[in-house]
């Protein structure tokens, strides 16, 4: 599961952590239509060449490389695979564009969950106008993670101490097994849950139409050009992929 | 006025089969300190509850009397109005952090009524040198120790300018060390014009700070007045309650017919009373 | 018998919670662990039913090294009770959960149902036995909890926090039940931080700081120590200030630990009672 490393927000200062979340947003998505919108090898070494350095620009460029090792297993099975049972003329051509485009694609979001603190996160949303309740409860959710999978922990350790044994037994054993931690981690949440709820409503949480923000998130100029090359990247690339036909490069197997 | 006023109260929870509380009659001047104590079930929580309305707004049931606080009927104002006149800390701090960072945290009450971004930042650097959290301030809650998480918490409900301060069991799942810190707070918090309404099972921690002790049992108030007289009366053991060990001493040498000046809440007060009596 | 010989354990080999622990348990004793948060005495006690397993040493369990049992197998032998009961509970009636124990250790249909009678009438809890367990206060909670691990009757019972939250009179009937259970000949180890409980109940206490164990020996020398109680964040408690303070004037009172009765008397004698 190391690959996911590359999708955990690390506190960090950088260029790009210090961009406004929602221009790290819009930076994504274009580069991740960007990837989807071609399957030539040469066009996506372009965009992984592009990709690349800004891993580097979030000094998270050894997290990166950690991650693409961890996945390294999965895309060797694409790839043969791929080659194996394709139908398409060129079937290397074909997986290890693939390939490409999934660690493109990868990269392109990682460049946002790596940057952007939850907090941030919840902001940009409510500055795009959704609604608080909405956007508290998917910060509270990421808050209560560590939370959640600490207490599945101690439930695990209290059942296997009355005896109850996780990991034996046939695959039917195990799901029924799973009955005496899932019940009490629902009602411990539950019964966590209303608490947190007087705790809130003790703070005033739902008062006011008015909800007012300490931390408000503004655009800088950096993160206006960040959006205008953006956009006229995606234009570009549109263009291209449109009207220009691409010289075969591909390899001929 | 009394800044609470409790008349002829009672409620029941939906669902329940008795009174949590019954017709409970209590007046709380501001800047008392007072601690509610009693065996479990007695309904202390359901009391200190009544105070910023969470019973009977948010704990739903069937009420009778009537809870003033300052000058508000709890019948007719919401939670979230006396969230600035009365706020209340409770057993986990765990429960009460539900934001991702020590800031945000004690900004989240004024967010929440509408306080002017200028002033909550005001009150969040005020409370974080108030309440020494200047190295937590980046924290996530899973980073801090449980005494540290309910200092952050007080902080979070003090940021709403309550007059009243109302604590549930607050120390309960601290080590002592922690806990002390936090009822020195409490008590230095009292000191500076705060009501405070504690709820508390160590009475030997709190007695010598409190003005005031009330006693409940099966959801009555079965004596209230000053720790010293209260603590020395048979019922609190009667009704199963933890007496300070030096209060125990006392009792017992007035069974040897040797009666101290004063009644000890503390070693330090038993020892001085022994010393005293030895000069006679 | 219980042995630890010179084990340590790092959390995910990085966070070192136990350094060289060496201890040895024989049967019938009453022990207290106390230390601050973070100090190891959880993990220690997770050490002695293999829910934890050491990096280096060796945990023996009656001579035999803890390795070669299962979490399961040594919870016959070891009972822990944790200290939050609604991580445990998860059936519709206090019963089943009490008979849930005894069926994953193995005891047979006709021992089930008298042992789980017996245990439910000592924790006066019979009459909830059609209950559910979610439907009952707290304190009823943690009784079951503690039914269901003493209705196996483990021969070492560790309990870990059984006091945070209880009022007085729990305290006592918990006190009551645990000295009952140690005169019929069972260990009872108890972790908390509760210091006036210990003094009270438990002969032994072990206190621990940092991953070590600083200090393992009878309650009385062992909590009177300055040291220990500073290292352990504990407070004194109040009839061991009173004495200390006593003794400055009359050296005749002992200034180290002290039970009430004990103070009592000489507070008495200096006092010249009737």
């Amino acid at each position: 599961m190391s690959f996911l490393e590359v999708f955990q927000y690390t506190r960090q200062e950088s260029i790009m952590h210090s961009l406004d979340p929602r221009a790290k947003l819009l930076l994504a998505i274009v580069l991740a239509v960007v990837s989807l919108l071609f399957l030539e090898i040469f066009p996506l070494l372009i965009i992984l060449a592009v990709l690349i350095p800004l891993m580097a620009a979030a000094k998270s460029l050894r997290r990166w490389l950690r991650s693409m090792k961890g996945l390294s297993v999965l895309l060797i099975f694409i790839l043969i695979f791929n080659t194996l049972l394709s139908t398409y003329s060129n079937p290397l051509n074909y997986s290890i564009a693939l390939v490409l485009r999934l660690i493109a694609l990868m990269t392109s979001f990682s460049s946002f969950f790596l940057t952007v603190q939850p907090d941030e996160l919840s902001q940009a949303l409510i500055q795009m106008r959704v609604r608080f309740e909405f956007a508290f409860a998917m910060s509270m959710a990421m808050r209560y993670v560590p939370t959640l999978g600490q207490e599945a922990y101690a439930i695990m350790d209290t059942q296997k101490a009355r005896g109850v044994e996780l990991d034996k037994g046939n695959i039917l054993t195990r799901i029924r097994n799973i009955v005496p931690i899932i019940v009490p981690l629902i009602i411990v949440s539950i019964r966590r849950a209303l608490l947190i709820a007087e705790s809130m409503e003790s703070r005033g949480f739902g008062a006011s139409k008015n909800r007012t923000y300490m931390e408000k998130l503004s655009f800088k100029k950096r993160d206006w050009a960040v959006c205008i090359v953006s956009l006229i990247a995606l234009v570009l690339v549109f263009y291209i992929r449109l009207y220009i036909p691409l010289p075969d490069w591909s390899i001929p197997f | 006025m009394p800044l609470i006023e409790i008349n002829d109260f009672s409620f029941k929870y939906y669902g329940a089969e008795t009174l949590a509380l019954k017709k409970i009659n209590l007046t709380i001047e501001a800047g008392e300190y007072v601690v509610i104590t009693g065996p479990s079930g007695c309904g202390k929580t359901t009391l200190c509850r009544t105070i910023n309305a969470l019973v009977p707004q948010f704990h739903r049931g069937y009420i009778a009397g009537n809870v003033i606080i300052d000058g508000k009927n709890t019948r007719e104002h919401t939670v979230a109005e006396l969230s600035s006149i009365a706020g209340l800390v409770f057993q986990q701090p765990e429960n009460q952090l539900v934001t991702l960072n020590v800031e945000k945290e004690i900004a989240f009450g004024p967010e929440n009524l509408g306080v002017e971004p200028v002033e909550i930042r005001r009150r969040v650097e005020e409370l974080i040198e108030l309440f020494d959290l200047e190295h937590l301030r980046d924290k996530h809650p899973h980073e801090m120790s449980g005494g540290e998480q309910q200092r952050v918490a007080m902080a979070a409900t003090l940021a709403l300018k309550p007059k009243i301060l109302v604590a549930d069991e607050p120390t309960s799942n601290l080590d002592p060390k922690s806990a002390e810190i936090i009822l020195d707070l409490i008590s230095s918090l009292n000191t500076r014009g705060m009501t405070v309404i504690l709820i508390e099972h160590r009475l030997d921690l709190v007695s010598k700070d409190a003005g005031r002790v009330v006693l409940m049992d099966k959801g009555s108030i079965v004596a209230d007045g000053l720790p010293r007289e209260i603590l020395s009366q048979d019922i609190c053991q009667d009704i199963g309650v933890g007496v300070p060990k030096a209060t125990l001493v006392y009792k017992r040498l007035k069974e040897h017919d040797i009666d101290l000046n004063s009644v000890p809440l503390t070693g330090d007060e038993l020892a001085g009373l022994v010393k005293e009596a030895s000069h006679l | 018998m219980i042995m630890m010989e010179n084990v340590s354990f790092a959390y995910d080999g990085l966070y070192t919670a136990l350094q060289g622990v060496s201890l040895q348990i024989d049967d019938g004793e009453r022990i207290a662990i106390m230390g601050t948060n973070g100090a190891g005495k959880t993990t220690l006690v997770k050490h002695l039913n293999g829910l934890l397993r050491p990096n280096s040493g060796r945990v023996i369990v009656d001579g035999v090294d803890a390795q070669h049992y299962s979490v399961a197998e040594l919870a016959r032998e070891i009972g822990l009770v944790m200290q939050n009961p609604d991580h445990q509970l998860f059936l519709d009636s206090v019963e089943k959960e009490v008979v849930f124990g005894l069926k994953q250790l193995g005891f047979a249909e006709d021992e089930i149902k008298e042992r789980t009678d017996r245990t439910l009438l000592s924790l006066g809890i019979k009459d909830l036995s059609e209950r559910s367990p979610f439907t009952l206060s707290g304190g009823e909670r943690k009784r079951v909890a503690l039914a269901s691990v003493l209705a196996t009757e483990p021969h070492v019972l560790a309990l870990d926090e059984p006091t945070i939250g209880q009022d007085a009179r729990q305290k006592e009937k918990l006190a009551d039940m645990l000295m009952e259970l140690n005169k019929k000949g069972r260990t009872v180890i108890v972790v908390t931080h509760d210091i006036e409980f210990v003094i009270e109940h438990f002969s032994r206490t072990i206190a621990m700081a940092n991953g070590s164990i600083i200090a393992d020996g009878p309650t009385s020398a062992v909590l009177s120590n300055n040291e220990v109680i500073r290292l352990c964040s504990l407070t004194a408690p109040q009839l061991t200030q009173a004495a200390r303070s006593l003794h400055t004037l009359f050296p005749n009172v002992p200034e180290r630990l002290t039970l009430l009765s004990e103070l009592e008397d000489e507070i008495v004698r200096i006092l010249g009672g009737v």
